[in-house]
């Protein structure tokens, strides 16, 4: 037995043990080498592990922490593999579904074909709130809105992999994949180097490659910079991390002016043109020109550069129409109408209120699903029906009913399970204990598609939660793809 | 390089100049009472005068004592030039640059600042005054050798150079022309044992006192600490020296411009660097003392106000 008998994975799907706990395919290293090994031995490789990560600053910004506390993401050192061939099928999911969307955001905000051709309903677009009037008739230098894109997957008890939901605006997390790696590549070298593990080390220069081939033509050397909100933000690590790694300057707002419909950054020695700029800023602070005029986080005159063409955006303005959990529904009619093309990944059931038919029968059984608001990213406003209380759910119910084309709803779904590290307080030792997890891989399209092999597995610490993020009780796991078998 | 950053560096330089030289600036005064005759009416005055602060000072203070004094100057939250003021201004500048700068440096700056937010004049009581400026100033010591053996030598670096060797120079003017004008206002007096004692002090706090006394000997003369303090080209706090470096930097920032002008135009230190080049104690003293300091001054503030415009103003 690799695994003690006490584990139950309550009928969930597990990541690495299948039926009769044998491991699944690419699993058994991990498994034998790792996994058997005795708790009290884990719980000595995590430690290692949080010392290297505080050592190495690898960290976030905890709000409202003045005195410059800052936590470490809590790391699981059981890393999550996928093998080869699980992997080929997710990675062309992921491309078809980036060509997708990038050919749906130029349709949209160009000709509008597919509202036309009554494919997706033409007021769930202009009537949503992501949908950006600054972005109708741009034309993108390379025809490229979304360079980088993190999409959110799950297993669920089938064991198959679902498309949860699309990132297409500012996605983060990255930095967080490559920092694991480091951190694993010093704790397990001999069992990485067995199983055969992709390296992600290459993220940064596939990225800074993709932000090189959006540029507008003519350009010889593509200057590129990063544009951060600057160092209360959460993610300012990962702006940090991502422009010293690609050797681009990080940049705020007060840097950026823009002359003659052209964007630059002031330099002790003047004004330095700017080719291509990666936002990591919301749409609304982009440019007070354009959108909230009260925003000190952007640049006067950004759009109109944008719209001459002197300057491309990563990613380009009004992506987050491609993101909308309304239009998600729609993604497997957006492949098939693009592409021609049977969607690679199943998405997740997901039910659009407005229609009062569905509306009814979601509202007869509202505990059983979740409620998400259709503009909103990064988990804000989600309602879980079966955790949510009667209030809740009558609050919930209220809300529906007044704005039904805000909300969309799923069924719960079985998140996946992974043998995890407990944390051994309470008395109890530490021991082997299945937690839910997700994926989020992340995509590059520049002159073409490029997929970092692996991605942020994201682990719910807390026994029975299902959400992952790290602002409650989230931590992360290393993602192993292995090389493919020859 | 980035003007937002190349101001923070510079400021950040600048303001733990002024810290710590104003931590040197008490620690001195502290030894020279120890030493004087009992009889200064305001001994804790001139402290006030050196920095120019006289004025603020007598806006929210009655009485120019140890305690007042001492308060004032260091720890008060509502002086915008305390100790502790400095050294918030200090990590303020560099905390927006965390990523610029060595780890080392931004841990040894933020601890600082932590124990800076908790210093009262009680932390006198229990380390003696004394004790806590030897041990400020060795803090400093620590920094600047952190940012030695830590930060590469690139533009940033000389945006630091820069705003550390300006705000010296200012210092070291300063503390001469109150010594000479100032502290010992009746003519009598020159050359007598307070005078010796206050010029001694002088050298101390620009760390000065030992290398004054290997190349001159003993006997302490006005026009030696005047050359020393002000034409030595080898001593790292006399004006000269701070120049020379001064002009090295400013020669490097130019040559990393990556469009350089045709005529590379004359650097804002020429003028300075031929007064302190030239110019020695005996003739400025011959002449007037007051109106050379006051002149290096004016050059100095002129220097910043030029670095200010071609490289960190934001138009």
């Amino acid at each position: 037995m690799l695994i003690s008998e006490a584990y139950d994975t309550n009928g969930f799907y597990d990541e690495m043990f299948g039926p009769g706990t044998a491991p699944r395919p690419g699993c058994g290293r991990v498994a034998a080498d790792l996994v058997a090994q005795p708790p009290a031995h884990l719980a000595e490789l995590r430690a290692r592990a949080d010392r290297m990560f505080l050592r190495m600053g690898v960290t976030f910004n905890v709000y409202g922490d003045e005195a410059g506390a800052e936590r470490i993401f809590p790391f699981d050192p059981i890393p999550r593999v996928i093998d080869g061939e699980t992997w080929a099928h997710i990675e062309a999911g992921l491309v078809q579904r980036i060509r997708a969307l990038n050919a749906f955001l130029a349709d949209v905000y160009g000709g509008g074909e597919i509202l036309k051709d009554g494919i997706v309903p033409r007021d769930l677009i202009v009537g949503s709130p992501q949908f950006r009037h600054a972005a109708v008739g741009l034309r993108p230098p390379a025809g490229v809105f979304i360079t980088v894109a993190g999409i959110d997957l799950v297993r669920g008890a089938d064991g198959r992999f679902y498309v949860l939901e699309d990132n297409v605006r500012t996605p983060s997390g990255v930095s967080y994949v490559i920092e694991n790696r480091v951190v694993m590549t010093r704790l397990l070298p001999d069992l990485m180097r067995a199983c055969g593990v992709r390296s992600v080390e290459n993220y940064p220069a596939d990225l800074l490659a993709s932000l090189r081939e959006i540029a507008p033509a003519g350009t010889a050397r593509p200057k590129v910079a990063l544009l951060t909100p600057g160092p209360h933000n959460s993610a300012f690590f990962e702006h940090v991390f991502l422009s010293q790694q690609m050797g681009i300057e990080l940049v705020e707002g007060q840097d950026l002016v823009c002359v003659d419909h052209r964007l630059f950054m002031r330099t002790v020695h003047g004004l330095e043109r700017i080719d291509v700029l990666y936002r990591r800023i919301d749409d609304d602070f982009l440019d007070p020109v354009v959108f909230r005029p009260d925003s000190l986080l952007g640049v006067a005159g950004l759009m109109a550069a944008v719209r001459a063409g002197n300057v491309a955006l990563a990613n380009m303005v009004g992506t987050g129409i491609a993101d909308d959990k309304a239009v998600f529904a729609y993604t497997p009619a957006i492949i098939r109408y693009y592409l021609g093309e049977e969607p690679i990944l199943p998405i997740v059931e997901t039910h659009l209120l407005r229609d009062p038919e569905v509306r009814r029968a979601v509202l007869r059984d509202l505990d059983r699903y979740v409620v998400k608001p259709t503009g909103a990213s990064g988990g804000y406003g989600v309602v879980i029906g079966p955790k949510a209380s009667y209030r809740e759910l009558a609050e919930t119910r209220e809300r529906i009913e007044r704005d039904p084309k805000s909300f969309i709803a799923q069924p719960v779904v079985s998140l996946s399970v992974h043998p995890t590290l407990t944390a051994g307080d309470q008395g109890r030792g530490p021991a082997l204990e299945p937690r839910h997890v997700d994926l989020r891989p992340f995509v590059l399209f520049g002159a073409r598609p490029r997929v970092l092999p692996g991605g942020l597995t994201r682990v719910a610490l807390r026994e029975g939660s299902l959400i992952v993020n790290s602002s409650q009780g989230g931590g992360s796991k290393d993602t192993w793809v292995l090389e493919a078998r020859c | 390089m980035l003007r937002r950053i190349a101001n923070h560096l510079f400021w950040s330089a600048r303001y733990l100049e002024r810290a710590e030289w104003r931590a040197r600036l008490v620690d001195v005064h502290y030894h020279l009472l120890i030493e004087s005759p009992p009889h200064a009416t305001e001994p804790w005055a001139p402290l006030l005068a050196i920095t120019g602060e006289s004025e603020a000072f007598a806006r929210c203070y009655r009485e120019a004592d140890e305690r007042s004094v001492l308060d004032f100057f260091t720890f008060d939250a509502d002086n915008p030039s305390s100790i502790r003021r400095c050294i918030d201004a200090a990590r303020d500048n560099a905390r927006a640059l965390r990523h610029r700068i060595s780890s080392e440096l931004w841990l040894e700056l933020n601890t600082l600042y932590l124990d800076a937010q908790t210093w009262s004049p009680a932390v006198l009581g229990e380390a003696g005054v004394f004790g806590f400026f030897a041990e400020l100033k060795d803090r400093f010591y620590r920094v600047a050798g952190i940012v030695d053996g830590t930060l590469p030598r690139d533009l940033g670096y000389e945006f630091m150079t820069v705003g550390k060797l300006l705000e010296r120079n200012e210092n070291v003017t300063r503390l001469l022309d109150v010594k000479y004008h100032y502290l010992l206002p009746r003519a009598e007096d020159v050359g007598g044992p307070i005078d010796l004692l206050q010029w001694a002090a002088v050298l101390r706090s620009a760390s000065a006192l030992e290398a004054y006394r290997r190349v001159y000997g003993n006997a302490i003369a006005v026009d030696r600490v005047v050359e020393l303090l002000l034409f030595d080209p080898t001593f790292p706090r006399s004006a000269r020296f701070c120049v020379d470096r001064l002009v090295g930097a400013l020669r490097r920032i130019g040559m990393h411009n990556p469009t350089p002008p045709a005529a590379v135009p004359p650097l804002p230190t020429e003028e300075l660097a031929t007064m302190l080049s030239t110019g020695g104690a005996s003739e400025v003293i011959a002449g007037a003392l007051h109106e050379f300091l006051l002149a290096v001054q004016d050059q100095c503030a002129s220097i910043g106000t030029t670095v200010f415009d071609d490289y960190l103003r934001f138009e």
